[in-house]
């Protein structure tokens, strides 16, 4: 039996089901944006129902939403874990219960963590009470909802600040200290050690942090239910109103689904190659 | 650039590395830091990069206390003992690291870079990364990595540790000439007393934390201080007793001395300042012809010496020998009469 096949043959049972069941799922989906497997009338292979999202306003808008709370809760959360885990690098008193508080959200249900950011900052919440018991505010001020979508980032970042953050601990407590000793011998002070040494030597744990992150966030549903802002939908929640409440338009969630996983696709892919870009600094001497 | 290290302690915990450190080196000159493993040299090493904080005294350079200066901002490169290696830059890159950090201009880091890969050999190795080289190579980039920012003063770890004895030798001379033409200050630290004498100005003993004796290397040879730096450096005889009269009984005779007369006293000699033909007396045990010369053990009661004598003479096992010494090549130690090992 040829070695390549035998391989094959041992992979399929663990593997081949998840390849089946995966491509399966994706398989219905597409040919759900395109008319078959439809709920609501005849099949038909057409490109209608896409045409009809192309044409629709929220759908453009769903995407550019989800595009941008994607890209800036994964950015901010990666630019927030890098300090924390060049400072926690090494171990010092009170260390671990740090790192371990940073851990912690990481363990709390989002939809849990969305409802007590509610009662911290809505409009008879925890800050608006205090602030105008002190005094400091004399009216409640709005932050329920917020149009630039701050609270969804917040939660985001939050929740999901502790994967960069064990991403990038461990791949930066992989560089001994004599190589950061080196670079600091050589001139290099705090920033150019970052950018010359640590940045390229965790790029690969960034950009899985990166990548991981949008896409949790790309697809996120709960945050954007409960703390979104009102008028505006992530592509997650204008699936469930397309296809849930009196629209009942299936093809159309399909379409909105097929996008979401391009939407990670290209979106990890456009993250990852940005880092690529942006560790590849001229170091080249000729 | 001169260096001065004044009372510098290093603590770690409870444990002290360094006890209380002196040393001064000039402008340009090469001295060794030598000592047994674990004596503190790459500790001192760390303090004068400014990795270290000393827990007590200063160090200055050029006559300015630098205690408070980050590293990145002393003008000193290291060698070091684990090299250290950016992983992911090349050969090349690695050695143009500190250069283009200095913002020196562009060719002339092209020139610098060429020209010490090709010193060490590496110019076939230059687009390779770090774990693609042997350990003998990878120490030869930590060499012309620390050496190609031009430094005022070049700490060597070890830099040779890995390399075959050709190379070694041929390293060493490279790195001495380049020392003279550059002019930088060198502080390098190895346990290979041959090393130390063959390059320095200066060497400095370390043990236990603090410096035993410092000294050019022929002073350092021939007229060690304690029995630790005699028996560190080369192979000396030591014998233990009373100095009366000019002279110290011992199993093989009375062993002529100048000194004043003490009840417990060290006395070492070198085993190549031996003639043959004189007072002293024992039997050959052992005898391994080396070439040049030939190396004779020879005992007496319960103690034995080694003699260095020219390689034309020829002695069998049970031998008797009688040999000779200066007194002048008898040094009298400082410390008590015990012999540490
Ligand atoms: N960070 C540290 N914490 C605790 N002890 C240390 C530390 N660094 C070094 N030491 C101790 O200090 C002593 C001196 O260490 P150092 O590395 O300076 O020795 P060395 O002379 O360079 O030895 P070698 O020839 O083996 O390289 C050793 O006993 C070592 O265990
Ligand atoms: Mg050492």
């Amino acid at each position: 039996m040829p070695r390549y096949l035998r391989i094959v043959l041992l992979l399929t049972p663990g593997l081949g089901l998840v390849v089946v069941m995966m491509s399966m799922v994706i398989y219905r989906a597409v040919a759900q944006s395109f008319g078959l497997y439809n709920f609501g009338g005849e099949d038909i292979l057409s490109l209608a129902h896409w045409q009809e999202m192309f044409d629709n306003r929220r759908y453009w808008s769903a995407l550019r939403w989800s595009g941008y709370i994607a890209t800036t809760s994964a950015l901010l959360s990666v630019a927030l874990a890098y300090p924390l885990a060049l400072w926690l690098r090494r171990p010092f008193f009170g260390s671990t219960i740090l790192s371990a508080m940073i851990k912690a959200p990481y363990f709390v249900p989002g939809l849990v963590a969305a409802f007590l950011l509610i009662n911290v900052i809505s409009f008879h919440g925890f800050v608006n009470e205090f602030m105008i018991w002190i005094g400091l505010w004399d009216k409640p001020v709005r932050m329920q909802n917020d149009e630039n979508g701050y609270a969804i980032i917040g939660l985001q970042v939050w929740k999901q600040l502790p994967l960069a953050f064990l991403l990038l601990l461990g791949s930066i407590q992989s560089i001994p200290d004599s190589v950061l000793h080196a670079a600091q011998d050589l001139g290099a002070g705090t920033l150019a050690r970052f950018r010359r040494v640590v940045l390229p030597l965790t790029m690969k744990a960034m950009q899985a942090a990166l990548v991981l992150i949008f896409i949790g966030a790309a697809g996120d549903f709960s945050f954007q239910a409960i703390a979104g802002p009102a008028r505006k939908n992530s592509m997650a929640t204008l699936m469930t109103q397309l296809q849930g409440s009196n629209y009942s338009d299936w093809n159309g969630a399909a379409v909105v689904g097929v996008t979401l996983m391009g939407l990670s696709l290209v979106g990890a892919v456009a993250l990852a190659g940005f880092v690529q870009l942006m560790t590849k600094f001229t170091e080249n001497v000729r | 650039m001169g260096l001065e290290i004044e009372n510098v302690g290093v603590r770690f915990g409870s444990f002290e590395a360094l006890r209380s450190v002196n040393l001064t080196v000039d402008d340009g000159a090469f001295v060794t830091l030598l000592g047994p493993s674990g004596c503190g040299k790459t500790t001192l090493l760390n303090v004068i990069a400014g990795f270290l904080k000393p827990t007590s005294g200063t160090v200055r350079m050029d006559g300015m206390d630098i205690s408070d200066t980050r590293p990145e901002a002393r003008d000193t490169a290291m060698c070091f003992q684990s090299y250290a290696l950016f992983p992911h830059l090349s050969v090349r890159e690695n050695v143009a690291f500190g250069p283009r950090q200095k913002k020196v201009p562009k060719n002339e880091i092209v020139q610098r870079v060429s020209k010490l890969l090709d010193q060490m050999g590496l110019d076939i190795h230059a687009e390779k990364l770090p774990n693609a080289l042997s350990g003998g190579q990878q120490q030869r980039v930590a060499l012309a990595r620390a050496l190609a920012v031009a430094p005022g003063i070049v700490l060597f770890d070890e830099p040779l540790s890995n390399l075959d004895a050709k190379l070694r030798d041929q390293v060493r001379t490279e790195i001495r000439a380049l020392q003279r033409e550059v002019g930088f200050t060198a502080v390098y630290v190895t346990h290979d007393q041959a090393e130390a004498l063959a390059m320095s100005d200066e060497v400095f003993l370390l043990n236990k934390g603090v410096v035993e004796q410092s000294g050019a290397p022929r002073e350092i040879y021939f007229r060690p201080r304690t029995s630790f730096v005699a028996d560190f450096i080369g192979a000396a005889n030591l014998h233990v007793g009373k100095i009366k009269d000019g002279a110290m009984a011992t199993p093989f005779g009375p062993l002529g001395v100048r000194g004043a007369d003490a009840l417990n006293k060290t006395v070492c000699w070198r085993p190549e300042v031996v003639r043959l033909g004189g007072d002293l007396q024992g039997a050959v045990t052992a005898s391994a012809f080396q070439g040049g010369h030939l190396d004779l053990f020879v005992s007496a009661g319960d103690q034995t010496v080694r003699l260095q004598v020219p390689g034309s003479h020829e002695f069998d096992v049970g031998d008797e020998v009688s040999f000779g010494l200066d007194p002048e090549n008898v040094v009298v130690l400082a410390d008590e009469g015990h012999v540490d090992a």
